[in-house]
């Protein structure tokens, strides 16, 4: 019992941070109906980011996103004006060529310039534990979960209440439409892009304050970000956070009571399983 | 009818070329092990061309059903010491199975597109990790594979040159295969399909059927090529499972050209053979360079050249062709 409470608690606040990693790809994903299977690579890029900003100004880990968060912008902005942009009408194996063309080559320049070993930045405020109610938690974890949680909420709040968000969310509805009422579908769709790939920044800086990088987690991450996408369903912003803790509580499990390499199994499965079963996910709009 | 037999005689040129190979660089074993590397991601690259070329499914398991029948041809011969050549067999059997399993329920369930891609890519890294876990097969160490010096049941050779014959074999079964399905009604259903899924259904192709029958083709290829990899290198590890593999293998198909039959393996022949070259002079400290022009050919070939390098080639043989005709 006491370690089932635990490792619920640990997936839960694991849960958020997957969320917020999946945000971005919701974004890009809901907007454009683009695949950026490279999205999990962006993150680690992200991580990379904060890792060099972190070691050579000696910042927090936790504030590297204020670096990072411009500079993932533009370089989202970049690829989609370079890349992305060619292939909107384009047939949908081209579009994922591309993609994954993409992903391979933020894999392997990350290979390059870092090299396979693995990084992390050795101090952070948000080092060590605290014990409530005899339940070990991470600092670092606890407050990267908060920060989620308040970034998830303000790009929900940003989607609905400003001129800019809901421009985002009527093309993602209607493109024609959108156009029409005077909304500039190429700027929108870069916005989308940047602000998507920016996230990941903010989701990179909070990794790195408990985990290392190295160039191949990416995949894992893509993986995981779209089984989240695919159980929360498209259009949702806030069902993204439950999905998120649905995963991360399952995969915490599986951890704790089953073997520790299994966790990519259980990701797996449930991704599997929502494909199957509910492929709209459970709040989405489409 | 000229053209066939222009097309009959460049195919007889490139056999002849392939078999006199091993004669210009058979004093050299890496350059063996390069030629049937580069044989081998031909093999799989045609092979996925079934399924990704022409059925249009982004298919991202080659690593999968390869570790499939490299597990199933290695256990049989560390066990019970069966011949590998029946291992293929076994080895084949098994991947295909796989892909009836998985492919099933994934068509049933109209999963395409890029979720179709995604949970291909999805089932290699668990094939990775329940072999990681399942200690009676697999394990984190290396198996190896029983040790014979020249040994032509147990497929053990202290010589790349058998491997390499080995693998032109498949090449050319996995060629023979490809043209043969293009001419039937099951490849033009899968072209159609990968023209326009919804627009083929309509017209009455069994899509679920269709396309399982390609991706089982295609497994069973690749299933088969997995064991004489497990022999080619004498043992067996999880991380055959490989997801770069797949990766690898899915970009050769679309840099080659979807759905022409010889544009992966055109693909596998300048990409691999570029890839080594780098791996040997850079090497280490180089380590992802190659998989980093690869992305960029990807990339470019996708934007500016859907139909792939095979393309191009066809076109300079239209030009030269035409200005012969006109010189004469």
């Amino acid at each position: 019992m006491r370690a089932l409470v635990q490792n619920v608690l640990n997936g839960t606040m694991m849960g958020c941070i997957y969320a917020l990693i999946t945000l971005g790809l919701s974004i890009i994903f809901g907007v454009m109906n683009i695949v950026n299977f490279a999205h999990g690579d962006f993150v680690m890029i992200a991580m990379y980011f904060s890792f060099w900003v972190g070691s050579w100004w000696k910042i927090d880990t936790v504030a590297t996103p204020l670096v990072t968060f411009p500079l993932l912008f533009v370089f989202g902005l970049l690829t989609y004006y370079l890349v992305i942009d060619r292939t909107l009408r384009q047939k949908y194996v081209t579009q994922i060529a591309v993609t994954v063309g993409l992903m391979t080559l933020l894999r392997s320049v990350a290979q390059l310039i870092w090299k396979a070993q693995p990084r992390a930045i050795p101090y952070s405020l948000i080092r060590g534990n605290f014990v409530i109610a005899g339940y070990t938690i991470m600092l670092s974890r606890f407050v990267s979960a908060l920060v989620s949680i308040a970034a998830i909420l303000i790009i929900y709040l940003f989607l609905t209440r400003t001129w800019q968000g809901r421009a985002i969310r009527a093309a993602s509805d209607d493109l024609d439409a959108a156009s029409l009422m005077g909304i500039n579908y190429k700027w929108t769709y870069a916005l989308a892009f940047g602000l998507g790939s920016a996230l990941t920044a903010v989701a990179g800086g909070l990794l790195m304050s408990f985990q290392q990088v190295d160039p191949t987690m990416g995949l894992r991450f893509g993986l995981l970000s779209f089984c989240i996408l695919a159980l929360a369903g498209l259009g949702s912003t806030l069902g993204l956070l439950i999905s998120g803790v649905i995963v991360g509580i399952a995969e915490s499990l599986a951890m704790g009571f089953w073997d520790p390499r299994a966790q990519s199994l259980v990701v797996y499965l449930i991704f599997v399983l929502v494909l199957w079963l509910r492929p709209r996910g459970l709040f989405g709009r489409k | 009818m000229k053209t066939g037999r222009n097309k009959l005689l460049l195919w007889l040129l490139f056999l002849v070329i392939a078999l006199a190979l091993p004669a210009a660089f058979y004093s050299s074993q890496y350059n063996m092990m390069l030629l049937t590397t580069v044989v081998m991601y031909g093999v799989l690259a045609t092979a996925w061309n079934i399924i990704g070329g022409m059925a249009g499914q982004f298919d991202l398991a080659a690593g999968g059903y390869l570790g499939l029948g490299a597990f199933t041809a290695g256990t049989l011969l560390i066990r019970w010491d069966i011949s590998p050549w029946l291992g293929m067999l076994a080895g084949g059997l098994v991947a295909t199975g796989f892909a009836v399993l998985v492919g099933y329920p994934l068509f049933r369930f109209k999963v395409r597109e890029v979720w179709y891609a995604l949970s291909s890519a999805a089932l290699v890294s668990v094939l990775r990790v329940v072999f990681l876990i399942w200690e009676q097969v697999g394990g984190p160490t290396e198996r190896y594979l029983p040790f014979h010096k020249w040994s032509l049941y147990h497929l053990r050779f202290s010589s790349y040159i058998p491997f390499y014959y080995l693998m032109l074999l498949m090449l050319i079964l996995a060629l023979l295969i490809n043209h043969r399905i293009r001419n039937t009604r099951l490849g033009y259903y899968l072209v159609a399909l990968g023209d326009n899924e919804d627009a083929a259904e309509v017209l009455g192709v069994d899509a679920r059927a269709s396309k399982l029958k390609a991706l089982m083709i295609y497994a069973s290829i690749a299933g088969a090529v997995g064991a004489i990899y497990a022999c080619l290198y004498g043992y067996i590890h999880p991380n055959f499972f490989s997801s770069s593999l797949s990766l690898e293998v899915s970009i050769l198909g679309i840099v080659g050209g979807m759905g022409i039959t010889y544009g992966p393996l055109l693909a596998a022949i300048i990409l691999v053979s570029a890839r080594e070259f780098l791996r040997a002079n850079f090497g280490g400290q180089l380590e992802g360079l190659y998989l980093a022009i690869y992305a960029v050919v990807l990339i470019l070939i996708a934007l500016f050249r859907p139909q792939g390098i095979a393309s191009i080639l066809r076109e300079v043989c239209a030009r030269v062709t035409s200005r012969k005709e006109k010189d004469d």
